[in-house]
């Protein structure tokens, strides 16, 4: 079943993340991916993630493909201008890979090129609309293309930004434009979270909770000195304290598994991309103990 | 005005290693303020050079350096100073520097300062990058504040994920921009504005390298 079928279908679907590696040996990633072969609605692919330069996210879409998972294609605005955009899209369509999450992308200055010219010639809200014209049959000035794309496009967004307000209308936009999914940053309160999906029920769009894995007392704490828009409450990191050093990555798994219970079981949003970070081993153990395998 | 830097000081020594003597041009306006290529500077670079063992033919601080056709007039009295050196500094900006360089084409010409950005001078020797000079202004769309400019990404249609509290990802030094934009919207209301979706940026409004000649533009009107 393809990842829009997914949704239509109604279940409550579910996503993980995979990195490409820098350099060439893709072992690894391989086998994470071959764990999680028929387990996801789909596989995210991250674009050179934190500006840090690693294998292009078309060309692990399309060995993912070929091993029979669902790709998501992610796509930055960061290292390329509007052509190159476009023809990347292009290209990725004849490849077969049918999902895209636009994003603007983080800076260089986050990664290990920070002398490296950043891109930004569009950013997420437009390259959606350039999206949807590929979808079209047209390109983004209007010239008729030989064959149109069929993708089904999604973005991001922050539900805990702080101000809100300009995050919620950004949102908006990308609505307008034609997102069709969005998958937000990493939430972990869930009444929180329920305020925005209030909000995001106004427009006919399908919402992926972020579930990132804590791994321990000390991730959390650093995420919220230092990821903008995530924030762990303090009975979360109280808990995988308790759990003392051995058991703090199975506390995280027993979180991470309770808020997707949670998200489920409550039917407050149509399903979870959850983002293990170095641990993608754990996404079936997650998937297990959530009661989704 | 332009803001500029004194270079690494190894490095001019490094260009000019080959050179004995030398002809300085500093400039009164944008150079002066940023403590780069005014009197003080000049004479600083005279010392230095002097205990380097090079030699200083003679030196001037041009009134606008980017001004060909003035500062052509104005160094015409130091023909011999300039004849007589090996070589010529400018502690201007890049463009005073090529100012130089075409004047006087037979004769190496080098830079002293790295020429940063079009700034706003916030307070005495304080200065601020608010326009980026791209060529076609959205200004009107944004409560006035340039997210060209002051957002690192340049995003057009609101802020990134990274936005933190008011600051933005890139640095905690720097106010988001879109947050900036945001309140001023809303102090101005002209909140629904910052609804609309802005198109992609026309980046052939700035077509490098630009010129503008009004001259042409009349004689053509008065046709
Ligand atoms: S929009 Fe362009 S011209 Fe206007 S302030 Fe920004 S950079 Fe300058
Ligand atoms: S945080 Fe704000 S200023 Fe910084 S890149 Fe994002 S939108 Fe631009």
């Amino acid at each position: 079943m393809s990842f829009k079928n997914a949704f239509d279908s109604g279940k409550f679907v579910v996503t993980a993340e995979v990195g490409p590696p820098k350099g060439t040996d893709i072992k690894e990633m391989l086998h994470h991916a071959e764990m999680l072969k028929g387990k996801l609605d789909a596989v995210n692919v991250t674009d050179n993630q934190s500006a840090v330069m690693r294998i292009c996210s078309m060309a692990i879409c399309k060995l993912l493909l070929d091993m029979g998972l669902e790709p998501i294609l992610q796509m930055t605005c960061r290292d390329r201008n509007r052509i190159g955009l476009q023809s990347d899209l292009l290209g990725a369509s004849v490849l077969g890979i049918k999902n895209v999450l636009c994003m603007t992308g983080d800076h260089p200055n986050a990664g290990d090129h920070k002398e490296a010219k950043p891109v930004y010639d569009v950013e997420s809200v437009q390259l959606l609309g350039i999206v949807n014209s590929l979808n079209n049959g047209k390109d983004m000035m209007g010239n008729e293309m030989k064959g149109s794309t069929n993708f089904f496009q999604g973005a991001v967004v922050t539900p805990e930004a702080n101000p809100v307000e300009p995050q919620l209308m950004k949102f908006e936009k990308k609505v307008k434009t034609g997102a069709k999914f969005f998958q937000t940053q990493a939430i972990y309160d869930i009444e929180k979270f329920k305020e925005f999906v209030k909000f995001a029920r106004k427009f006919p769009v399908k919402i992926l909770a972020g579930i990132v894995l804590l791994k321990s007392a000390g991730m959390a704490n650093y995420m919220n000195k230092f990821v903008p828009g995530i924030r762990v409450p303090q009975d979360l990191i109280d808990e995988i304290k308790a759990a003392g050093k051995e058991g703090a990555l199975d506390a995280g798994i027993k979180i991470a598994a309770r808020h997707i219970k949670q998200l489920k079981d409550e039917k407050i949003c149509d399903g979870v991309h959850i983002m293990a970070i170095g641990a993608e081993d754990k996404v079936p153990a997650i998937m297990e103990r959530a009661g989704l395998l | 005005m332009i803001i500029t830097a004194k270079r690494d000081l190894q490095e001019l020594m490094e260009n000019i290693k080959n050179y004995k003597s030398f002809f300085l041009i500093g400039c009164s306006e944008c150079a002066s303020l940023c403590a780069t290529g005014g009197e003080p500077e000049l004479k600083a670079m005279k010392e230095t050079l002097d205990a380097e063992g090079k030699k200083i033919t003679g030196s001037f601080v041009a009134k606008t350096g980017c001004q060909v056709l003035g500062t052509k007039v104005e160094l015409k009295p130091f023909k011999d100073a300039i004849a007589e050196a090996d070589c010529i500094l400018v502690m201007s900006c890049g463009a005073g520097t090529q100012t130089a360089v075409e004047l006087y084409e037979d004769k190496p010409v080098y830079p002293t300062n790295d020429t940063l950005f079009l700034g706003n001078m916030t307070r005495l020797q304080m200065f601020d990058e608010r326009c980026s000079l791209c060529g076609k202004c959205i200004l009107d769309k944004t409560g006035g504040i340039c997210p060209v400019t002051a957002c690192p990404k340049g995003l057009l249609n609101g802020p990134c994920g990274g936005t933190n509290e008011g600051k933005c990802e890139v640095s905690p030094d720097i106010e988001c921009a879109w947050v900036r934009i945001y309140n001023r919207m809303k102090r101005i209301n002209k909140l629904e504005d910052m609804r609309e979706i802005a198109k992609p940026k026309d980046w052939s409004a700035h077509k490098k390298p630009m010129k503008l000649n009004i001259r042409e533009k009349k004689e053509e009107a008065k046709k």
